[in-house]
């Protein structure tokens, strides 16, 4: 009687704990929680973390995160407005804002994933459609620094944008919160992570690119061999004017001298008939002794002037 | 009954022995147990975060800490310690000698410029946890957002550059854009990180466009060789061509020098004879004449002196001439006879 005793007062001890438990709940920091009662909620939510309490077994507690949620988009292949087909991969950071709302609509936060696809994805389908490649690459119409030889060839230019990647990440993320405000979500922020080009558009985008450097290595060879040829011209020019100058001033030099010395000459020689007459004569003996050499055969008559004694010393 | 029988028959005495200590080692191990969940140690680069019934309640520096077992919790945040991630590329193994993956992580790196041109980027980002808190509790996988964040930032940036300027110039630039932009964009996302730095690594024109890049530094440097090599011809010409031109001058001016010095010495050598001639023109004459033919007659070879009457001068002359040529022109036929 004792033992049964002690079995029974044992047991409601343990149901008493178990009932306790049951009305004990915590909430951390990453959770907030919606309580129901058969299936319906009960109260407000509880967003404040810290040991809470409900009916035992009556009541139920749904938790879900606090925090800012990931959502990864679909890489998905969109053709731009200019008919560039690209791969836009996205990503968003959503937050249960209103877990009521969320517990009714969507339950779980699986469901919220799958329905944030559709919004966001069909969004970024039709935003990216309707606007060119440029406006989703480019986010300000910054003026390229414009440095360097390369430069000079290939105009670094950025063409004008009007609308640019902020402003479309922005609609998308608006319009979103728009679709999204009555499931208890926020849609925090929507990004573009990548873009990229489809294959093939990639295939052409490396032949614009190789087409473009060739042309930059063109120049830079033409201009190589174009300033050879000028330094090569100029070798020439300048070897000629070298070249003539020193032989004008060395033919001016020249004449000079002979001028000079023809003037000396001139004023002994000419001085008066007699200076004529003996320049005459001693040039002409000079002039004798010069021209002859061994094979010259001389026939001298007794009558010359220089054996005429031989002949006939009385003469 | 049967069962605490074979029992008493099997304990041995020291075992027993220890039975009677029983309620000792249950209270030992309880305070084992107590301590372990009650002390804890914080490493010195990390804070320790306690929640009491899952709500924060302080954060607790490095050392020996206490908690109230049970109710209270901890999670451990290295805040001193300075975190990377790495884009386009991963480190395997970092040491001496790094390794990294030979994995394909184009998805990561390869991205549209402005000029809607491709790029190869590789970067890598440094940060430290700056606010346990939001770290903690505000953010779910703070470190995929940063991921996600730098991405996006990264891509942001290089897309408002041109493909010249994110490969050369703008390099320093394109990194600190992106620094601003990701701290932005973690503030905004509450993940108490703070970016310490955003580093460039490689940057390159993709694969199969950096041939046709190669190429170009290539053409630059051969502009570089081709007007080298012109300026070499050049001076290997031009200053021998000076010289010569010197040279020539030179010659020239010696030969002024002299043809007057001659011409004046000749004029000299004149006027002394000119001022004895005019005293005795005829002797003078005659004496120079004699002088002449003294130096002259002895050069000629064959000299023939003929009286006025005599004519039959040039048979004699053909006969002389004959007798000279002929042993010149026996030797030379005879070796066409043998």
């Amino acid at each position: 009687m004792k033992n049964f005793k002690t079995i029974i007062s044992v047991v409601i001890v343990a149901v008493l704990v178990a009932v306790a438990l049951d009305g004990m709940f915590i909430v951390n920091e990453k959770q907030q929680a919606v309580i129901t009662q058969f299936g319906r909620p009960v109260g407000d939510a509880i967003q404040e973390p810290g040991l809470k309490f409900k009916i035992p077994f009556i009541q139920k507690v749904h938790l879900f995160d606090s925090r800012y949620l990931e959502w990864d988009g679909d890489p998905n292949q969109v053709p731009t407005k200019d008919k560039k087909f690209i791969f836009v991969d996205t990503f968003a950071r959503w937050q249960i804002t209103d877990p009521l709302q969320f517990f009714k609509r969507m339950g779980t936060e699986r469901s919220a994933q799958s329905r944030l696809d559709d919004i966001l994805d069909g969004e970024t389908r039709d935003q990216v459609a309707n606007h060119d490649l440029e406006e989703v690459v480019r986010s300000s119409n910054r003026q390229p620094m414009s440095a360097g030889a390369i430069v000079e060839i290939v105009e670094d230019t950025l063409s004008r944008i009007t609308v640019g990647r902020d402003s479309i990440q922005k609609i998308i993320q608006i319009r979103g919160n728009e679709k999204a405000a009555e499931l208890g979500v926020k849609v925090h922020d929507f990004r573009i992570k990548r873009i990229n080009y489809v294959e093939d558009v990639r295939q052409q985008v490396y032949e614009r690119m190789r087409s473009e450097r060739n042309r930059i290595a063109d120049k830079f060879i033409s201009e190589g061999q174009g300033e050879a040829s000028r330094i090569n011209g100029q070798k020439e020019k300048e070897l000629q004017q070298i070249r003539s100058e020193a032989f004008r001033k060395a033919e001016e030099i020249k004449g000079d001298a002979d001028a000079k010395a023809a003037a000396i000459y001139n004023r002994a020689y000419n001085k008066s008939s007699q200076s004529r007459e003996l320049y005459r004569f001693t040039k002409t003996m000079d002039a004798y002794e010069k021209t002859v050499d061994q094979n010259t055969s001389l026939i001298l008559s007794t009558n010359s002037d220089f054996y005429q004694y031989i002949q006939d010393i009385t003469k | 009954m049967a069962e605490s029988e074979y029992y008493d028959i099997n304990i041995p005495p020291q075992i027993k022995k220890l039975g009677n200590y029983m309620s000792t080692i249950i209270i030992g191990v309880v305070i084992l147990i107590l301590g372990y969940l009650t002390i804890f140690q914080v490493n010195p680069e990390e804070v320790g975060v306690i929640t009491r019934f899952g709500s924060f309640n302080r954060v607790v520096e490095p050392g020996l800490n206490f908690k109230v077992p049970i109710m209270e919790k901890v999670e451990i945040v290295p805040v001193q310690r300075q975190l990377k991630e790495e884009f386009g590329f991963r480190t395997t193994q970092a040491g001496v000698q790094t390794r990294y993956s030979q994995q394909d992580f184009s998805k990561e790196s390869l991205m549209l410029t402005g000029d809607l041109n491709l790029a190869n980027v590789e970067w890598v980002v440094q940060y430290r946890i700056m606010d346990p808190y939001k770290y903690l509790y505000e953010v779910r996988n703070p470190r995929n957002s940063l991921r996600d964040i730098t991405e996006s930032s990264m891509r942001e940036v290089v897309g408002d550059h041109t493909v010249n300027e994110v490969l050369t110039v703008g390099r320093t630039e394109v990194a600190s854009k992106a620094h601003e932009m990701i701290q932005r964009l973690a503030n905004e996302y509450s993940t108490g990180i703070n970016v310490e730095q955003v580093v460039l690594q490689d940057v390159n024109p993709p694969g199969p466009v950096k041939d046709a890049f190669n190429k170009v530094n290539e053409a630059q440097q051969q502009k570089e060789t081709l007007i080298n090599e012109a300026k070499s011809a050049y001076n290997k010409v031009i200053p021998r061509a000076r010289g010569q031109a010197q040279e020539t001058i030179q010659k020239a001016e010696g030969y002024a020098i002299e043809r007057v010095n001659n011409s004046q010495g000749e004029v000299a050598r004149f006027n002394e004879l000119y001022d004895e001639y005019i005293e005795a023109p005829a002797v003078t004459k005659q004496r120079i004449y004699l002088e002449t033919m003294v130096n002259f007659i002895p050069k000629l070879g064959n000299k023939i002196i003929t009286d006025q009457e005599g004519n039959g001068v040039l048979p004699l002359l053909q006969m002389q001439m004959k007798k000279q040529s002929l042993p010149s022109s026996a030797s030379s036929s005879s070796p066409s006879q043998n």
